[in-house]
């Protein structure tokens, strides 16, 4: 932003400022009158924001912990506390991230090793490997410890390398890593932590020498869910408080620009370290739990999807923004167990794809046009095809649900698959996609309707006959969407670089 | 000295596609300072077109051309179309983040890998592809050669490393040689100040992806040619491109090259000489005490930030 | 901003809703112990527990195409409506989804028996759970040894196999090796995962017992390039064992053994059997089964799964699957037969699959468990000799 344009838009933002009173004395009148430069919608949900604005953070943490604790009166299935107690996994892993990334600044590509050093530390202090069997007391601070340690050390070197070589560092120290655990039965001849066999029968939780059953008749134990909770309300406190101290404030100076920190004489390179510290200790903390209930720990569990699946949610709820990244976490965690079954993934999509139009193009002519336009053309194409051919449309939508009958007749979805249609349309739809970004105006709209209808063909006829790949290909396009469209992602603070 | 003669063949294969990965990740950091990190998955899209360009032209079993012909044809539908995909995450994940902070475009490049790894599994599935080298020319490429000592050196070898050297000699020559050369120079050097000069910055930045992706994806089907691909060799291939880069200096072209033949030349020693099994790890323990020392790398000029 | 937070609040909304949509039906009948009574006239659902996407993904895949074809084909034959429902467990993520997908299907009364879990790591981690839930798992391709034996059994009762473990593969070639092929040295190569290194520890066990010399190396399953590998071959090694589960490795270690002159030859365990892919004259191969093609009355089964698979060759991680959910189908109807025309207990169908008999088995004779664990009863391995015209001939 140049000087001209900021000026305009100070002039903008408050009227008559240039003409009124003149400066004041002891009185900075920009930060004073921060308040007026903020943009505010006006109405009914202008006056929700400012409300909401007010109520405190702990209300919403309060609300979401209730949220999570009442999960298990409406569900009964072990399979969805299950989940729940993933998830909770999950936002643990993207709240230590958070740290790095999103506070420090930094760029950790080797995050989940520190997980798997948790792990492991958890797997070696607590079965019959070694016959050493410590309390949860002792064995959860002995891993979180572990892992910051490691953490420390992995990040020694970024005192010298700086910038991308920090990236380069953590990746070669999670080759290490896995390398390591892979071959962990061999280590000097020694069989330490069972190789690719991983290690298996880990003690559950003890929790003052009650132990805590991972399962009662089979059934996932909700115990495990709230000792999940509990773990993540303190955490989440814990790092709340570290980001209002005096730490929290420098890294926020060091990531936005780590040259000018350094000139206010902070200690750039001890805030790296306790930046990365932090993530790795948080990871390994998180991983004792998942151990604990998994009962077993495999080193190809520790791979670059898994720190994908993380970063993903940090990028997507925001990075920085704690409340964030716990809603990415949970969104993308979610998202990718209804992914499984084809037939929620149909109503997913459908649902997503009508609230995307609807926010993007309000409820406005235009909407009922593209709307329209495409059921139109996909009524008619696929009239057209049935009377072609009837094997063309002959197909029967992929795991049915609730939308299968009404995709059935507006769909085309063949009977027999040419082996080159999957692949051609499924890369025409990219082009098609990646075209319209190019293009604005009546064109745009124009042809969002026939590539609304590529979509459909190819998530029904590609994508939901395959629904596993797609669960990974959808988190790296969110991941590149996020990054592109909106950098601060759901709640992240817009960021500005000065140059 | 058989076993070093051969161990030396083995790491000088290797090394030259390392090498050539690795130049990928050179141009693209010299001049945007970006680490791409979904250059790994060009290179495996590179061994799948060329693949697909291997079956229509009638398979290894087969083939409608000579031999030579084959597989200069594979080659450059692999160049053309990985310049092409190159072309494309420039225009789509990268240019719309080029002033954001640093770390944006880091993050979208780990997006564009996994996107690109997943998309192939969901086209083409999770099984092995095999070009099936052995039986083109009735295994010419693997048993004519020459000797040295008791160890052949089989024609594909020659072949793959020969080609390397000459793809990285051209792109020295149009590097130094050249108008265009000149500007992606100029714009390594100091981006704003190119700019001021008159030259067009993106379309050096889009030059300098062509040409990545393009010898990425020779350095796909040369690979392919002596091992079977898959959708998930990206990351790991990547990996070892990006290492060597590491080594040689990241940024600079000569030690692009030196990297990967020292990447693959120290693979192939410690494999052989050492163990099989630690090999992975005294790579990367060499490499982060060597960052430690010298992170500049070999070729590299010791990075002087300016205020 | 507050666009992007309607719309994320609105997505979540929709993922509650079609999250309630795969609770509902278990919500109701969730509670412990407690039996839902399930009609035979009603869907009933198998589900097929494997790594489909990742670095194992191809295993997976080729369990699919099986299981759908076996699904399709078998189910009208006993008079079942049967749906299939999958289950994604990349190796790359570790015993977590295994376990949640195992709660899953606990909770879901309709499905009544599970092929898989197609990993031994991921049958230890979950076989609890089914157990205790009385679902029975069948698994196509968990070879681990102490799964069904030993001490300390890592698996339930309620876990079945319908192929021999490591115990029975890593032997017997092995003793194929020293008694008909009178080796004197041998290389084993390990690629650090679970199938291969349980295989070569059985086999250097065993060729060390019989005074054979061995040496060993071990690579990382993400290895691309063999060549020092086979560098550091002996020259006067006899065989390479090379348990892969990749054919195309087996194929391209073999070429390069000979590109680099050596007289080694290439012994690969089932993981390498696929005439389509590795068919390097000389090599050795073993398998659970004899060429299956072979079989006279595996003609139709064989043409209809092509036809249905037109890309698709015959590998050996597919066909145990068809049998699989043979014996699952076969167990369902039987626990049918015995509630009359509805299945009562689940339990029903894990008793039924013990006394389970199959004519005509897809690997060749007749199939029935073992009475003393829940292995096939005399599994044996076969071996075969690659011929120069690619056929796999029998020789031991």
């Amino acid at each position: 932003m140049d000087d001209e344009t900021r000026a305009r838009d100070y002039e903008e933002a408050v009227p008559g400022a240039a003409t009124t009173g003149g400066p004041a004395i002891g009185k900075d009148e920009w930060v004073a009158r921060s308040g007026e430069r903020r943009s505010r919608r006006g109405g009914i949900l202008g006056k929700l924001d400012e409300r909401l604005a007010v109520v405190p953070w702990w209300t919403w943490l309060a609300l979401f912990a209730a949220v999570v604790a009442l999960l298990p009166v409406g569900f009964e299935s072990g399979y969805v506390r299950r989940i729940a107690f993933d998830t909770l996994i999950y936002v643990l892993l993207a709240l230590g991230l958070n740290v790095v990334v999103g506070w420090g600044g930094l760029l950790d590509l080797g995050y989940v090793a520190f997980f798997g050093v948790g792990a492991y530390t958890y797997a070696i202090v607590s079965s019959d490997k070694f016959d050493i069997h410590l309390p949860f007391v002792l064995s959860l601070p002995l891993a979180a410890i572990v892992g910051a340690v490691v953490g420390l050390l992995v990040g020694l070197p970024s005192r010298r390398l700086s910038g991308d070589y920090l990236a380069i560092v953590t990746l070669f120290f999670f080759q290490i890593f896995l390398t390591v655990s892979n071959n962990s039965d061999s280590i000097g001849g020694r069989d330490i932590a069972g190789g690719p066999n991983g290690l298996i029968n880990i003690d559950p939780l003890s929790i003052f020498g009650h132990e805590l059953k991972t399962s009662t008749d089979g059934i996932f134990n909700v115990a495990y869910l709230y000792v999940a909770l509990v773990m993540f309300l303190v955490v989440y406190v814990a790092l709340r408080l570290v980001d209002d101290s005096r730490t929290g404030r420098a890294w926020r100076s060091l990531r936005e620009d780590p040259l000018a920190a350094e000139m206010m004489g902070m200690p750039v390179n001890w805030l790296k370290l306790l930046a990365f510290s932090f993530g790795a200790g948080v990871a390994a903390l998180s991983g004792t739990l998942a151990t604990a209930l998994n009962g077993s720990v495999f080193p190809q569990t520790f791979e670059f999807p898994l720190l994908i699946t993380v970063y993903t949610m940090v990028i997507l709820g925001g990075a920085g923004s704690q409340a964030g990244v716990v809603i990415g976490a949970v969104s993308i965690s979610v998202l990718l167990e209804v992914l499984r079954e084809p037939g929620d993934a149909r109503f997913l999509f459908y649902v997503i794809g009508l609230l995307a139009l609807v926010t993007a193009l309000k409820l406005s002519v235009r909407l009922a046009a593209v709307l329209g336009g495409t059921l139109a053309l996909g009524f008619a194409l696929h009239a057209l095809a049935g009377s072609h051919d009837g094997a063309w449309t002959g197909g029967v939508p992929n795991g049915g649900g609730r939308l299968a009958g009404w995709v059935d007749g507006w769909v085309i979805i063949p009977k027999a698959l040419a082996g080159w249609i999957p692949p051609a349309s499924y890369i025409a739809l990219i082009c098609v996609v990646l075209g319209l970004t190019l293009v604005h105006g009546r064109l745009r709209l124009a042809l969002l309707v026939p590539t609304l209808y590529l979509a459909a063909f190819v998530w029904e006829n590609v994508m939901l006959v395959k629904p596993e790949p797609t669960r990974f290909v959808l988190l790296g396009a969110i991941l590149v969407g996020v990054m592109v469209a909106r950098p601060e992602g759901l709640l992240g603070e817009k960021r500005v670089e000065i140059v | 000295m058989d076993t070093f003669i051969q161990l030396t063949l083995n790491g000088l294969t290797l090394g030259s596609v390392y090498a050539l990965i690795a130049l990928g990740y050179s141009l693209v950091y010299g001049i945007l300072k970006l680490l791409n990190f979904a250059h790994g998955d060009v290179f495996m899209v590179g061994s799948y077109v060329g693949y697909g360009a291997l079956q229509a032209l009638g398979g290894s079993a087969n083939p409608k051309v000579p031999l030579w012909l084959l597989l200069v044809l594979i080659t450059l539908a692999a160049m053309v179309a990985c310049a092409l995909l190159g072309v494309a995450i420039e225009r789509f994940a990268y240019r719309p983040l080029r002033n954001a902070p640093r770390i944006a475009p880091l993050i979208s490049a780990l997006g564009v890998s996994f996107f690109l790894a997943y998309s192939v599994q969901l086209m083409f599935g999770a099984q092995q592809r095999d070009y099936d080298a052995f039986s083109l020319g009735e295994g010419t490429l693997f048993f004519s050669g020459f000797d040295i000592g008791n160890v052949r050196i089989p024609l594909l070898r020659i072949i793959i490393i020969v080609s390397a050297f000459v793809l990285m000699v051209a792109l020295w020559l149009l590097v130094t040689k050249t108008r265009i050369g000149k500007a992606m120079r100029a714009t390594s050097y100091d981006r704003e100040a190119a700019a001021m000069m008159g030259i067009n910055i993106d379309r050096v930045i889009v030059f300098a992806f062509v040409l990545g992706s393009a010898l990425a994806g020779a350095a796909g089907v040369m690979f392919a040619l002596r091992a079977p691909t898959a959708a998930t060799i990206g990351f790991i291939a990547g990996l070892k491109g990006f290492t060597a880069a590491v080594i040689g200096g990241i940024g600079s072209i000569p030690g692009a090259m030196a990297g990967g033949l020292i990447l693959g030349l120290a693979e192939a020693f410690t494999q052989g000489y050492i163990s099989t099994r630690w090999s992975d790890l005294l790579v990367f323990v060499l490499l982060i005490t060597f960052m430690l020392f010298r992170p500049q790398g070999l070729f590299g000029k010791p990075d002087i930030k300016k205020v | 901003m507050k666009r992007a937070i309607v719309l994320a609040l609105g997505t979540l909304g929709a993922m509650l809703m079609a999250s309630t949509a795969v609770a509902q039906p278990t919500a109701v009948a969730a509670t412990g112990t407690q039996q839902a009574v399930v009609s035979c006239k009603s869907t009933l659902k198998i589900a097929l527990v494997t790594p489909l996407t990742g670095g194992a993904g191809f295993l997976g895949n080729a369990q699919l195409s099986w299981a759908k074809y076996a699904v399709k084909t078998l189910a009208p034959k006993y008079k079942l409506k049967v749906r299939l429902i999958t289950g994604d467990t990349p190796v790359e993520q570790g015993p977590a989804p295994a376990q949640a997908l195992a709660q899953k299907y606990v909770a879901d009364k309709t499905v009544m028996a599970v092929i898989g879990p197609a990993t031994s790591g991921a049958v230890a981690a979950t076989s609890q759970t089914y157990f205790k839930a009385g679902l029975a798992h069948i698994s196509p391709s968990a070879t681990r040894t102490s799964l069904t034996q030993g001490a300390v059994k890592e698996a339930t009762p309620a876990f079945f196999r319908v192929v021999g473990g490591d115990y029975i593969q890593g032997p017997s070639d092995a003793k194929f090796m020293v008694e008909k092929l009178k080796v004197t040295k041998v290389a084993i190569i390990d690629f650090q995962e679970p199938y291969s290194v349980g295989l070569a520890d059985a086999a250097q066990s065993y060729l060390k017992a019989k005074g054979v010399s061995v040496t060993r190396e071990s690579t990382s399953v993400k290895t691309t390039d063999f060549s020092s590998l086979v560098t550091k071959v002996p020259n006067d090694a006899q065989i390479v064992f090379f348990p892969t589960q990749q054919p195309e490795d087996a194929q391209t270690f073999g070429q390069q053994l000979l590109e680099q002159g050596k007289r080694a030859k290439v012994f690969g365990g089932d993981g390498s059997n696929s005439p389509d892919k590795f068919k390097l004259a000389g090599s050795y191969v073993s398998n659970f089964a004899p060429d299956i093609s072979g079989f006279a009355y595996n003609k139709a089964l064989i043409a209809g799964w092509k036809k249905a698979n037109p890309k698709s060759g015959l590998e050996s991680f597919g066909p145990p699957t068809y049998g699989a959910v043979q014996v699952a189908l076969n167990a369902m109807s039987k626990a049918c037969a015995k509630g009359k025309g509805t299945i009562k207990d689940r339990r029903d169908v894990v008793r039924s699959v013990k006394s389970i008999r199959v004519k005509n088995w897809i690997l060749g004779g007749d199939f029935r468990f073992s009475t003393r664990t829940n292995d096939p009863l005399n599994a044996r391995f076969y071996i075969f000799q690659i011929q120069s015209n690619g056929s796999y001939k029998l020789v031991g």
